[in-house]
């Protein structure tokens, strides 16, 4: 079962051994050191467990996400990938570089190397399969297709690019340094050359999301708290109720899995930044620097939906809690993990091309995110900020076992 | 983990084999030397160098040079006026040392600034080649090839050059693509000749606007101004430039893994400019730029591939589907008029990215057929 790749060809021929050289430099000192302090810092997190790392892992700072599309329909080749994928991201979250040919004067190195001398900085490498996977004749998947996993339907408010959505494929890579992320992102699609087109990718500069007891709640770039309310990994009876495919669920092969949906949220920053301290406030239904619910004094105390004051309610109807909130979504909740953006200027308007880019983790898209989302975008106030652009959801397959590789239940 | 440094010590040796055809027309550098070189030793006196003449075999020689002198200071190696190897500042009592490989002659041995400055380096016998029979095959076969391309640069250049010294600008605009496919297939190793690649092929801001010439200098001035008007001197010596090449290349060193690199160097090319229609930003004629480097790539793999194959079929299957991959990507953009493609201007984004993914998959692979040839070789 071991995956005969390009790199192990090399290897058996004799050419591996120069590799090694370089690989056991600066970079693994890291990981030699690190105490294990998952999530923090320079330390690294395992890849291989019942989950893939990346969903529970406490929030790292950045992100490097791309969605790539399958150029064939071929079976083997989606499997010496995805075996390609997981060996290559163990080696890099152990803060390892990749391959074997990194030494050769007359070979270009396997590892790219702009981590050499970096530490692992709990990179995290989650995949993820689009619905488009399922559809492709060739690769005979329709019938192990999760229900759960349609492409997300036109939503209110959607002002969406094709080519910033969608994907046969996903890779989150996370860290808490960009150079890792990045490099994670930069060789895993190098690996996939010909067998995978990257179709979009994003940067994330900084989490607005907190997904552990131990993290303080960061603020998104309209200044905000975002996350307060958000699900605790440490909560395991809500991640198990909102988060992870159980035991008894079908398809057998998602078990331990999950399920992504990422948005890329366009804020419309110059006018938010015009409008009132007030106005911000009511349209998010927290006060904006103690992050407390309105008519409150700390940030998490209980939302207040039923008070009133001079007969309306103290969070208004139309507010961006209130309307996210789990009692007004039947008790449904999702783990979000999203990322602010920034990617340079929008040239039409000559306006901060900046925003969320969302992601979050649940058991059923349908019941959770498009159900909550369809109230948002029809009612929310905070719309009049933002824009939806990009779209995509994907089937996150559980961890792999050491030697397996990460969609393994569904590949064999 | 322990067979690691028998591994390695092995590949070395391949390495080192390969390395020394490189070296053949001179370098010069401050590593050790390796262990079957020739060691000369000379003092830098006030007279010059000590002893003042040497004779050795041919071969890597490893000169070590030891300072006696305050005002003399330098050690040189000189084929004709051209330094080989040098090792500078050896005020009194510094040593120094650089390597070289040598083939038969005579070579300068010069201390600068001694009051007996120049002296006679004699250097005897043959080389040994380091080359299996199936390498001099492959090297043999890419020869042809560069040479077949240069004399068809010559061939082709001449009409042109002809019609831009006339000044027909029609004549020359409909002339030009075909003298440039044949130089796009080779540039490689025009490339390696120092500044005749600049010469021949530079883009405006490539370098100084009074040294610019050669081919792009006279497209701009074709298309973009409409005139070939004191293009006649830069065509004249376009022409002696490409027929100095054409002499180059009957004398150009090769070696196999150079030959696969510059296949790989070829789909560089056009990643980096064709696709993105710079090279021909005047005329346009980006694709047909794109098929000759493509063209010129896929020789340069296929005079290697019997190399490869030893060590890694699988691989050199692969490549042979990507390059018709790439041919078949670029099909639907060929024209049966001159110049035999669509303008780059008529390119959209998403065919631009087709073609651009077609090449960036083959070129993946091909980056991998240097270290597969030299395991070929070391196992």
């Amino acid at each position: 079962m071991t995956p005969i790749t390009r790199r192990r060809l090399l290897a058996s021929a004799g050419i591996g051994a120069a590799g090694v050289g370089l690989g056991a430099t600066g970079y693994l000192i890291g990981a030699d050191s690190a105490e294990a302090v998952e999530g923090e810092g320079t330390g690294s997190v395992a890849f291989y467990g019942e989950h893939q790392a990346g969903i529970d892992t406490p929030a790292q700072d950045r992100l490097h996400f791309a969605a790539f599309d399958l150029v064939d329909d071929d079976p083997k080749a989606l499997r010496e990938l995805l075996q390609e994928w997981s060996l290559a991201a163990s080696e890099m979250t152990e803060g390892q570089l990749i391959g074997d040919v990194n030494s050769l004067e007359v070979a270009p190195p396997d590892d790219t190397g702009e981590t050499v001398g970096l530490a692992p900085s709990s990179l995290t490498v989650t995949f993820g399969f689009g619905p488009g996977l399922f559809e492709k004749r060739g690769l005979g998947l329709a019938a192990q297709r999760p229900a759960a996993l349609k492409p997300i339907p036109p939503l209110p408010a959607d002002e969406l690019n094709e080519l910033e959505s969608g994907g046969d494929l996903c890779v989150q890579a996370c860290s808490d340094d960009p150079q890792v992320a990045f490099h994670a992102v930069r060789n895993l699609a190098r690996i996939g050359r010909g067998t995978v087109v990257m179709r979009w990718s994003q940067l994330g500069f900084g989490r607005t999301a907190t997904t552990s007891r131990s993290q303080d709640t960061p603020r998104n770039l309209m200044g905000m708290k975002d996350g307060t309310a958000n699900i605790r990994a440490e909560d395991t009876g809500a991640m198990e109720r909102h988060v992870w495919i159980g035991k008894g669920d079908e398809p057998g092969w998602m078990r331990g899995g999950s399920f992504m949906v990422t948005r890329r949220i366009r804020m419309l920053l110059e006018i938010w930044d015009r409008s009132s301290l007030e106005d911000q406030e009511q349209t998010i239904g927290r006060r904006k620097y103690s992050g407390a619910p309105l008519g409150g004094s700390d940030e998490f105390e209980p939302l207040p939906l039923d008070e009133e004051k001079d007969g309306k309610p103290l969070i208004p109807a139309d507010s961006h809690v209130r309307l996210a909130s789990a009692s007004e979504n039947s008790g449904e909740r999702i783990l979000r993990r999203g990322y602010s953006f920034t990617d340079g200027v929008d040239e039409s308007l000559g306006e901060l091309e900046a925003g969320l880019f969302f992601i979050a983790f649940q058991r059923d898209p349908e019941k959770q995110f498009v159900a909550i989302q369809r109230r948002l975008g029809q009612f929310d106030k905070l719309n009049e900020y933002i824009k939806h652009v990009g779209s995509a959801v994907f089937a996150v397959p559980p961890g792999a076992r050491p030697g397996g590789y990460v969609g393994e239940t569904l590949l064999g | 983990m322990n067979r690691l440094p028998v591994r390695l010590a092995l590949l070395v040796t391949a390495l080192g084999a390969l390395a020394l055809f490189v070296s053949a027309c001179g370098s010069s550098d401050d590593t050790s030397p390796s262990g079957d070189a020739t060691a000369l030793a000379f003092k830098i006196t006030d007279e010059g160098c000590s002893p003042h003449d040497a004779e050795v075999a041919a071969g890597p020689i490893n000169f070590e040079a030891e300072g006696d002198s305050s005002s003399v200071t330098e050690l040189e190696i000189l084929d004709g006026e051209t330094i080989l190897g040098e090792k500078e500042n050896l005020t009194e009592g510094l040593n120094g040392s650089f390597s070289l490989t040598l083939e038969e002659g005579e070579y300068t041995l010069r201390c600068n600034g001694g009051s007996e400055e120049d002296g006679t380096l004699t250097v005897t016998g043959k080389l040994k080649s380091a080359n299996s029979p199936e390498v001099e095959k492959a090297i043999a076969s890419y020869r042809e090839y560069l040479e077949e391309n240069t004399a068809e640069l010559t061939t082709n250049t001449k009409p042109f050059v002809a019609a831009v010294v006339a000044g027909n600008v029609a004549e020359a605009k409909s002339l030009y693509a075909a003298a440039r496919i044949p130089y796009e297939r080779i540039e490689p190793v025009a490339e390696s000749f120092g500044d005749l690649d600049p010469r021949i092929d530079a883009r405006e801001n490539d370098v100084p606007a009074s040294e610019w010439g050669g081919f792009h200098k006279i497209e701009k001035a074709l298309w973009a101004e409409g005139t070939a008007a004191g293009m006649a001197p830069v065509a004249e010596q376009l022409l002696a430039d490409v027929e100095e090449l054409e002499a180059k290349v009957k004398k150009v060193d090769l070696q196999a893994v150079q030959i696969a690199n510059g296949a790989n160097e070829l789909l560089g090319e056009v990643s980096a400019s064709k696709i993105t229609g710079e090279e021909e930003r005047y005329s346009h004629i980006d694709l047909v730029d794109f098929k000759a480097n493509v063209e010129g790539s896929q020789v340069a793999f296929e005079s290697v591939e019997p190399l490869l194959s030893k060590s890694d079929p699988q691989l050199a299957k692969e490549i042979e589907a990507d390059f018709d991959k790439v041919y078949r990507t670029l099909e639907p953009y060929e024209t049966a008029a001159d110049p035999g493609f669509v303008l780059y201007t008529e390119l959209t984004k998403a065919d631009t990215r087709r073609l651009a993914q077609s090449i960036d998959t083959l070129a993946e692979k091909l980056s991998q057929v240097p270290a597969a040839i030299v395991t070929g070789e070391a196992g």
